[in-house]
């Protein structure tokens, strides 16, 4: 006898949540950790061949956690929109040390490629483990596993609900600036001419946003919201298993110790 | 005990100059559903907020009279207790989506959730509830991405889910098709059918003749009419308070005017079928 | 019999509905801010949320809403994040002006547009030179670096960058949140915690009691 749709979410909701992969359904605080102590050890060791090594590291844990292509194309074009210009202005700009390539007024240097590459590589790690952070959690088990600890269900109300605001905002707004263009009204044009176009147009959009806050605060209030007491979660995230806190205590202790090493040297 | 008992209950918005309720009484029982008409700016949703508690608790102004909601005095009640003791579903559906779930199931477990339900009763209690309303196939779907018939559904689930004693139904189909309008009646026929006590708001006065078993009629802020459907539905005054009545009522009164009295008011298509069925008999017969 | 109870009460917002009004305010800072793009405004704009927020319901509400779309941002551009603090500052700074009624007005409102820069470009020019070096992203970042290939010393020319940029961006802002809050209806006001600030003209006006 086939399942109906509903009972096949009945027991899925009816057993701990699951991304189908053991990294993305690590607890998502250990999880944090661990890219954090990773990005600590980039930066914290000089020179730029452990911040650049950090980041091929951070696109295999990418593709191990079953997120690899999207997230390489994430760390290319951040490399290349951040990354690049970060090193570029350094070699460029930075004027001690031997020219090797005299450009006018600006040359690059020895040091200014030493700098730029080293410079930007540690930004980059950084940048790396975040996004490789966000590509592997999705932002509902974040909150979750932060309600477990204790924070309070609104902050997670308002931090889930800015996405989908900003999305359906986001959405009103474009409505109405077609509906403006379609109407004649110059969206392109001179400076000012576009600034008109804005003012007028998104001021009733954001009253109108602002005015449905009190029915989502009745409606919401109607759910309990207000109430206050222990509150219960249909989605359960898995108890941490034990080599999670295991991995995270050796690359804390790593992160520590490169750091403390650091600081001798 | 009764649902609602109020006494010359007078309230004014702040900053606002005309009162909405002005000196309004009225006494209601439980498990009926209470139908509430009238003109726009007649006081039915300030009514209705008054219900919940969101007048004085929310909305603030001045509000004098008596107002005693399920035997307890407005004053004694816990805000969060009568906003969840009252569920309530309103006429906008996309400001009843709270926005931060991705499944229609677990949008319709918050309220479960913040009651403290343990997780197998709240499970099963969601399965229930949406086979009872026939949504199954909108469970996976993202709340979000839903029509406005489809998210009010959704709402009623979700306060239905909460099994409050009492809903408070403030014009659910006015943004909704005619198709969807009549899903949202059946589901308000089955919570009559399961005992619930119901209030109502509704301008499709067919609709209201054939589930409400009272009908109130605003008018400026005050009860001008209010009893049995029949007894209000079929009073000629009816038209007066600005409120049309349901076209087998014109009918019936038409044909009285006519020397063709029906004998009976009929409140819906299938009395009204009746009676003028009963008449045409026994006009043939007596030829 | 119940004798009927005078339970007349001038509640101001609990303040409930800030809760759900900060997200509202962080999409209304990326709105802005993706309007601007689209409409190739040399300017961000996407302070619009905080601000706004910060005059309605005080600074900590303005600088969460302000933090909050920093920290959004900064998921997929994380060098933002440096910046949080003048987000926060923002929200801040609007809650001390909203509070003494500086929104009220257009041409106070418009005064305010000098502290929110000096603060958006000084400390930013600040915090560019000490996390970055000097030197950031963005197209800000192009226009220093053309100034020092041109012999400007790296911290003028951040400076010089970023100042007038935050003028030619709070100005705008600004005036586009007083805009806003002169259209926000009274029965929302009162349900806000700076409302109060907005809804007394030259001397009170309360809602006065009915004789019954």
């Amino acid at each position: 006898m086939a399942d109906t749709a509903l009972e096949r979410a009945a027991r899925r909701y009816g057993a701990d949540a699951t991304l189908g992969n053991p990294i993305r359904d690590m607890n998502p605080l250990i999880l944090l950790g661990c890219v954090a102590a990773l990005a600590a050890i980039a930066v914290a060791v000089p020179g730029w061949v452990v911040a650049v090594g950090m980041g091929a590291v951070f696109v295999v844990i990418g593709f191990l956690g079953g997120r690899g292509s999207g997230y390489l194309m994430t760390f290319l074009k951040l490399w290349a929109a951040v990354g690049l210009i970060l090193f570029v202005l350094r070699a460029l700009l930075t004027r001690s040390g031997e020219v090797l390539v005299p450009l006018g007024p600006i040359a690059v240097t020895t040091d200014g490629v030493q700098d730029g590459l080293r410079f930007a590589a540690a930004v980059m790690a950084v940048c790396a483990a975040a996004t490789l952070f966000f590509a592997l959690v999705p932002m509902r088990h974040l909150m979750l596993a932060l309600e477990r600890i204790g924070v309070s269900p609104r902050v997670s109300y308002v931090l889930l609900a800015s996405f989908q605001s900003i999305a359906d905002l986001g959405a009103t707004a474009r409505v109405v600036l077609d509906a403006q263009k379609a109407r004649g009204i110059e969206t392109e044009g001179s400076l000012l001419v576009r600034v008109r176009a804005f003012f007028p147009v998104l001021a009733p959009v954001f009253l109108t946003a602002m005015s449905a806050t009190e029915e989502r605060a009745i409606a919401l209030d109607a759910r309990a919201f207000n109430r206050r007491g222990a509150r219960t979660s249909l989605v359960r995230l898995r108890s941490p298993r034990w080599w999670e806190w295991v991995v995270l205590a050796v690359l804390v202790l790593a992160a520590l110790a490169t750091a403390i090493g650091a600081n001798l040297a | 005990m009764t649902l609602a008992n109020l006494h010359d209950v007078r309230f004014t918005y702040a900053f606002s100059e005309r009162p909405a309720l002005d000196g309004l009484s009225l006494q209601w029982e439980e498990g009926r559903v209470h139908g509430v008409v009238g003109l726009n700016a007649s006081g039915k949703s300030t009514l209705c907020a008054l219900l919940r508690g969101i007048i004085p608790h929310f909305h603030s102004g001045e509000l004098t009279g008596q107002v005693e909601i399920l035997g307890r005095e407005l004053s004694e009640w816990d805000p969060a207790e009568l906003s969840t003791t009252i569920g309530c579903v309103f006429d906008n559906p996309f400001t009843q989506i709270s926005g931060i779930r991705d499944t229609v199931f677990e949008e319709i477990a918050i309220g479960l959730e913040n009651l403290g339900m343990p997780r197998d009763e709240l499970i099963d209690r969601v399965v229930a509830v949406v086979r009872r309303l026939g949504i199954e196939h909108l469970v996976e779907k993202n709340p979000n991405g839903l029509s406005g018939g489809q998210r009010q559904k959704v709402a009623f689930a979700s306060i239905i889910a909460m099994d409050a004693e009492v809903m408070v139904i403030d014009e659910p189909t006015s943004q909704l098709d005619p198709e969807s309008s009549e899903e949202v009646f059946e589901i308000i026929h089955g919570l009559k059918d399961a005992g619930k006590s119901i209030v109502l708001v509704e301008h499709k006065i067919d609709l209201l003749a054939a589930y409400a078993d009272t009908i109130t009629v605003l008018r400026e802020g005050a009860v001008a009419m209010s009893g049995p459907t029949r007894d209000v539905l079929g009073a000629p005054e009816l038209p007066s308070f600005g409120v049309r009545p349901p076209e087998v009522v014109e009918l019936a009164v038409r044909l009285s005017g006519d020397g063709r009295d029906l004998g009976v008011m009929p409140m819906t298509r299938a009395e009204a079928t009746r009676a003028v069925g009963t008449r045409m008999e026994e006009a043939h017969r007596a030829h | 019999m119940a004798s009927p109870s005078r339970f007349s009460t001038f509640l101001h917002g609990y303040g409930r509905l800030t809760i759900f009004l900060l997200p509202i305010g962080v999409a209304i800072n990326f709105v802005g801010g993706q309007i601007a793009l689209l409409l190739k405004l040399p300017i961000y704009l996407d302070s619009i949320g905080t601000i706004l927020v910060g005059a309605l319901c005080g600074g900590i509400p303005g600088a969460i809403v302000g933090l909050l779309s920093n920290a959004i941002n900064s998921i997929t551009s994380p060098p933002t994040f440096a910046f949080a603090v003048l987000n926060i500052a923002f929200g801040l700074l609007a809650g001390f002006f909203g509070r003494r009624g500086f929104f009220r007005v257009w041409w106070k409102a418009l005064l305010t547009a000098i502290p929110f820069a000096f603060i958006g470009g000084f400390f930013g020019a600040l915090i560019t030179i000490w996390v970055f070096g000097g030197l950031a992203v963005g197209g800000g970042a192009i226009i220093v670096g053309m100034l020092t290939a041109l012999g400007m010393d790296v911290n003028t020319a951040n400076f010089v960058a970023q100042i007038p940029m935050d003028v030619l961006d709070k100005v705008p802002t600004v005036l586009i949140v007083y805009a806003i809050i002169k259209g926000v209806p009274k029965r929302l006001m009162t349900k806000l915690p700076l409302g109060h600030v907005y809804l007394t003209p030259a001397g009170r006006t309360p809602a006065t009691a009915k004789a019954v």
